[in-house]
């Protein structure tokens, strides 16, 4: 059941590189968009099979495959991977769909794509953590692809970066998984929490650390974030979409599900110190989103902001505050993909982001009023306002956190505040006042005051207007969600030997 | 001059002042002729006097039937109460009145020559009390209203005198420009100096119309601007027209945002520029603002030629009243035009120094307000079509 979520995207990228002749962009689109169609639909019939009051892991599929190495091909899925799952699916299918004018080499580009989402899929899935680190470095490459060859112009630069940082990432990643093997002194790369008494508190805070950091490069966490803003920037909308929207997911799932789930006791003993570096990477990401000028790098910090409330939830490891990390998880990949599709419409139709140049966008006969509604909408619920997905995970993460770590918490608050203030300076310039794309200081020396921007065709928005109604649901109907997480999440927490650092302080 | 200047939503691409008083000295039009210019002015023209007639006739009902009214729910039904009248306004499927009332209101605010110096003569005065008398005899509002208020019913008969004056010159402006629009599609209509010399001729032959408002108040009929005050077309009602309409204006929200408060309006009325000519097609973050709601307005009577010609270009649909207004701009240039031309101190082709010297002031002086104004869809391709 579950290798069929794997087994759906590879045999598409097999479709692709076997077609014959040199099909056109248009029959390589319509491919992948049946493929990711095809697996989307079977995502949901998991989810059908799915039981939620099950908190174990579910539907597993398992054969050993390079024993010596402790290499087992195990698949799971419960109420944490089910929902990256499900966005995974939802997400690739929209970047799909958002792809246009692929100048060069159509097919490499949709079977990237199609890897990358088969791979995070994997990821997602695996119960065997060397599985896990394969799937998390198979979408590595492809993904820098996507930047260095159908990036923008300094994408040469920016997919080098991310290449050295998230190479890094997956070598502290290995190098932790090794270690435990190293330490324990056997091969069993299974998801099964480390205790004392099974390996010293020094050691396991050094494997810890380790996992700590490569998890948060991919997060990514203040000061490890310096490749996003440029990745992004140079990417190309849909891949944006997948970056923010699925990628950066896997550094949160790894925070919960390996380094939580790993190091129970070395969690609870770093715990505070997590909270603090949540709250530093929430403050950071939402002042410097502040100071952007690029509506893109504007919303790439925002995303170092709001995955830092992922980090406080899991330092405060209560159940609300668990629950709240996986509806963050969700809301930020709905949010953010909508973000970078509505700056992705502007670029396409202005030709640039710039927040000194754009004005008035939202000028109802020449601007573009439909795709301003929607990021009005989009930094609304990034800014958390009730009704929307934002609110009901931020509210969550705070609620479940401020009992463990007031301090913490109550800076994460301020930034949320603060994601009002950058995304509403962002609306304020882009696309109220008179509509405009130059500078204002002279007009006439410096640019043509009346534009003609192309309509934006209904087609164009039905993405991002299908992510603006899912925001609303998960906002208005946030039961189904937390129906679905609600009994992995509070298993979780209920570790034995979490449960019991927890009680003693986290010294175990 | 406004301390925000009207040219702050300019591309670039105007004319300046030395050209444009070259052009008027020369008798050459203000608006290149282009055969595109001349389907965009004679098209929207013909709009326009489908909507001016509409305005018109709701203006004089107005001011007619409608005077000292306290609650005039239904003026703008022009007497016919029906419910599917009543129902076509209330689904707004209608002509936008409010945007006549603001012209009005645009011209009694700013008043200026001969009809705003009547209404504060003293024969005026005798005229509205002899009305209000008659008035609160026969309804107490009105004579509560009066003691507390001796003024507020005189302004009323003020800015009903100006509403019915507005309606006289729509009348004859909505018959010039159907007239125009009947002539060029007969083919005697083939450049944009034809147009101008046909408003002008329009406009010089209606000059001298006498301007008079009369309304009959409990069986009798009472002067409001009687005929011997000697109001006429031109000099009392359409200079001030267009001082107030085409060139002052307001300075609305919808166009430019002005803000008062912080300065960024002259205090000086005269000095306002933020009329029809100075206006922004692009409606900014409003909608049913004035200039949108006269668009509306000639949307509903669109030629289907000027149509056709508007869906090929920019958004076709979806821009057509930021298109309407750009054309309507361009028409307005050739009626401002026209009235410069025919209201040149001496012949242009005068020899005598002392006339050239007079009309060369004239010129001057028109082009200098000109110069700042939407001037930039002038040429024979304007900066964005």
């Amino acid at each position: 059941m579950l290798s069929i979520l794997l087994l759906i995207p590879f045999a598409g990228v097999l479709l692709l590189a076997l077609w014959p002749g040199r099909p056109a962009e248009g029959r390589m689109r319509t491919v992948t968009l049946l493929v990711l169609g095809l697996q989307m639909a079977w995502s949901l019939v998991v989810l059908a099979r799915f039981d939620p009051g099950n908190s174990a892991m579910q539907l597993q599929e398992s054969f050993p495959w390079v024993d010596i190495l402790g290499l087992e091909y195990k698949l799971g899925v419960d109420g944490l991977s089910l929902p990256l799952v499900l966005i995974n699916g939802a997400l690739t299918l929209v970047a799909g769909i958002c792809t246009r004018d692929i100048d060069k080499r159509p097919r490499i580009y949709f079977a990237l794509l199609l890897v990358i989402s088969g791979a995070v899929n994997g990821a997602f899935l695996a119960e065997n953590l060397l599985l896990f680190f394969l799937f998390y470095e198979l979408e590595l490459i492809p993904l820098w692809c996507l930047i260095a060859v159908w990036g923008g112009v300094n994408r040469a630069y920016a997919s080098t970066k991310f290449l050295i940082f998230t190479a890094a990432s997956g070598m502290l990643i290995l190098g932790a998984f090794l270690g435990l093997a190293l330490y324990t002194g056997t091969v069993d790369f299974s998801l099964t929490p480390v205790t004392s008494e099974r390996l010293a508190m020094g050691s396991q805070l050094v494997l810890l650390g380790a996992l700590l950091i490569g998890f948060g490069i991919k997060v990514p966490l203040f000061p490890f974030h310096n490749w996003l803003p440029d990745a992004h920037t140079q990417a190309s909308t849909p891949v944006s979409v997948l970056l923010a929207g699925v990628l950066l997911k896997l550094g949160t799932y790894g925070l919960l599900r390996f380094c939580m789930g790993l190091f129970p006791e070395a969690w609870a003993l770093l715990a505070p110190g997590l909270a603090i570096w949540a709250a530093v990477s929430v403050l950071f990401g939402s002042l410097a989103a502040i100071a952007q000028t690029d509506m893109k790098r504007m919303v790439a910090f925002s995303s170092v902001g709001h995955m830092g409330y992922i980090l406080l939830a899991a330092a405060a490891v209560t159940p609300v505050s668990i629950l709240g990390a996986v509806f963050q998880m969700v809301s930020h990949g709905l949010i953010s993909a909508l973000l970078f599709l509505l700056v992705g419409i502007v670029y396409r139709k202005t030709g640039t982001r710039d927040l000194t140049v754009l004005h008035g966008l939202l000028n109802p006969e020449r601007g573009l009023p439909f795709t301003g509604t929607l990021m009005i909408v989009g930094v609304m619920a990034s800014a958390g306002m009730p009704g929307m997905a934002g609110f009901i995970s931020e509210f969550m993460v705070f609620r479940g956190s401020i009992s463990a770590y007031p301090v913490a918490t109550l800076l994460s608050m301020v930034g949320s505040g603060l994601t009002a203030v950058y995304f509403l300076l962002l609306v304020n310039r882009a696309f109220f006042g008179r509509l405009a794309v130059t500078p204002l200081i002279d007009p006439v020396a410096h640019g043509r005051l009346d534009v003609n921007l192309a309509a934006v065709a209904p087609r164009e928005t039905i993405p991002a207007m299908a992510l603006a109604v899912a925001v609303f649901a998960i906002g208005l109907l946030p039961y189904g969600l937390g129906k679905l997480s609600e009994a992995a999440t509070t298993a979780m927490v209920q570790l034995p030997a979490l449960a019991a650092a927890l009680q003693t302080g986290g010294l175990g | 001059m406004p301390i925000i200047p009207a040219d702050l939503v300019h591309s670039g691409g105007m004319p300046s002042a030395a050209e444009l008083e070259a052009k008027l000295l020369g008798g050459e039009t203000l608006l290149a002729n282009t055969p595109d210019h001349l389907i965009e002015v004679v098209d929207v023209l013909n709009s326009y006097g489908e909507v001016l007639d509409a305005y018109s006739t709701n203006l004089i009902f107005q001011a007619e039937r409608q005077l000292l009214l306290p609650f005039p729910l239904f003026k703008y039904l022009d007497g016919d109460n029906s419910p599917a009248k009543i129902w076509r306004h209330l689904n707004h499927d209608r002509i936008n009145f409010e945007y006549a009332e603001y012209c009005m209101k645009a011209m009694l605010w700013h008043g200026t020559g001969g009809l705003d110096a009547y209404l504060d003569s003293e024969p005026f005065a005798a005229s509205c009390a002899a009305i209000i008398s008659k008035k609160t005899r026969r309804d107490p509002l009105l004579a509560l209203l009066h003691p507390l208020f001796p003024s507020f019913l005189i302004e009323l008969i003020r800015a009903a005198a100006t509403t019915h004056a507005l309606g006289q010159f729509w009348r004859v402006m909505s018959d010039l420009f159907l007239d125009l629009a009947r002539a060029e599609a007969d083919g005697q209509m083939d450049s944009i100096d034809a147009v101008v010399e046909f408003l002008k001729a329009g406009l010089v032959a209606a000059a001298a119309n006498p301007i008079t408002y009369g309304v009959e108040v409990a069986g009798e009929h009472l002067w409001v601007l009687p005929p011997e005050a000697g109001l006429t077309f031109l000099v009392d009602v359409a200079v001030p027209y267009v001082e107030a309409v085409f060139l002052r204006g307001m300075p609305f929200l919808g166009t430019v945002s002005f803000n008062a408060q912080a300065h960024q309006i002259s205090p000086d009325q005269a000095q306002f520029a933020y009329g029809a000519l100075y206006a922004d097609p692009l409606p900014t973050m409003g909608s049913g603002i004035p200039p949108s709601l006269l668009m509306q307005d000639m949307y509903r009577h669109l030629p289907e030629r000027l149509h056709s010609w508007y869906l090929q270009r920019t958004r076709g649909e979806g821009d057509v009243r930021v298109k309407i207004c750009m054309s309507f701009q361009k028409s307005m240039f050739c009626v401002t035009n026209a009235a410069i031309r025919g209201t040149f101190p001496h012949p242009l082709g005068s020899t005598d120094p002392q006339a050239r010297s007079a009309n060369r002031a004239y010129a001057a002086a028109w082009a200098s307000r000109l110069a700042v104004a939407r001037t930039d869809c002038l040429a024979v391709k304007p900066p964005v079509a």
